[in-house]
């Protein structure tokens, strides 16, 4: 009888983003910022829906959520949704076989032509401008 | 069921279309004062114009689809198994189906002046 081994790494596997490399901190990213968008895409429609409760319960809710802890979370947003957005256009270009090289014979170091320079670059532009959506939303939510 | 290549088209349309929506209703909250554009009587009368409503409605649907096969996809990557996969499944279509259904709710409701 063959013995099992249980070598599922699971969730642990999963959380590492060093590994391998940028790529991978990518694909890490992009599950964390869907998740917290989907959070936050619960709460606002939850937030919302005071308004069906009159003036009094609205603005109540908007002192809870209009404060700088609030401003905070929606600059967090703004860059998620942004690091999301630019971040899934690529993924969309790559499966449908746009970037990422044309196939051929694996030679050593074995390095996957899809995880090219075109790819790494898209990756921290995706960053890059979440950051700078991320300054705008503090000048537009503070500066006033 | 759905084919999984035919969910990703779906996947792909939804992140799309909302994106292209989002942008008009964050625009709408800078035509103006970010604060005063969210008072109530800004808001009410937002809601009061259809075009918007439809927006709001559309917004909805899309990032609620989109949201959900997203979990739905990160759940299926961490575990496997036939009956792990339809718990998923159908969870997340009726976590959907109701958060749909409260959001219209709102809309509704406050376009057609009930509140």
């Amino acid at each position: 009888m063959n013995k099992q081994h249980n070598n599922r790494i699971g969730i642990k596997a999963w959380l590492n983003p060093w590994r391998y490399g940028i790529e991978r901190f990518a694909y890490w990213l992009m599950r964390i910022t869907g998740v917290g968008l989907l959070v936050y895409f619960i709460m606002h429609i939850y937030e919302t829906s005071s308004i069906l409760d009159g003036k009094e319960i609205w603005n109540k809710m908007l002192d809870l959520t209009q404060t700088p802890e609030g401003h905070l979370i929606l600059v967090l947003v703004i860059g998620m949704s942004t690091f999301h957005t630019i971040n899934g256009i690529r993924i969309m270009l790559g499966h449908g076989g746009i970037g990422v090289g044309k196939a051929s014979r694996p030679d050593y170091p074995y390095a996957p032509k899809s995880q090219n320079m075109k790819n790494k670059l898209c990756i921290y532009a995706s960053i890059g401008l979440a950051a700078l959506a991320m300054l705008y939303s503090v000048e537009v939510m503070f500066g006033e | 069921m759905i084919r999984e290549s035919m969910i990703m088209k779906i996947h792909y349309a939804t992140a799309l279309g909302s994106v292209a929506l989002v942008v008009i209703h964050v625009l709408f909250r800078l035509t103006q004062n970010f604060h005063d554009s969210l008072k109530f009587d800004n808001v009410i009368t937002n809601y009061s114009l259809l075009p918007y409503s439809i927006l709001l409605e559309l917004i909805l649907i899309l990032i609620s689809i989109h949201g959900f096969n997203g979990l739905r996809v990160i759940l299926l990557e961490l575990n496997q198994g036939q009956k792990y996969e339809t718990i998923i499944t159908y969870g997340c279509l009726a976590s959907m189906i109701a958060l749909i259904t409260y959001g219209s709710r709102t809309i509704l409701m406050t376009s057609m002046g009930m509140i």
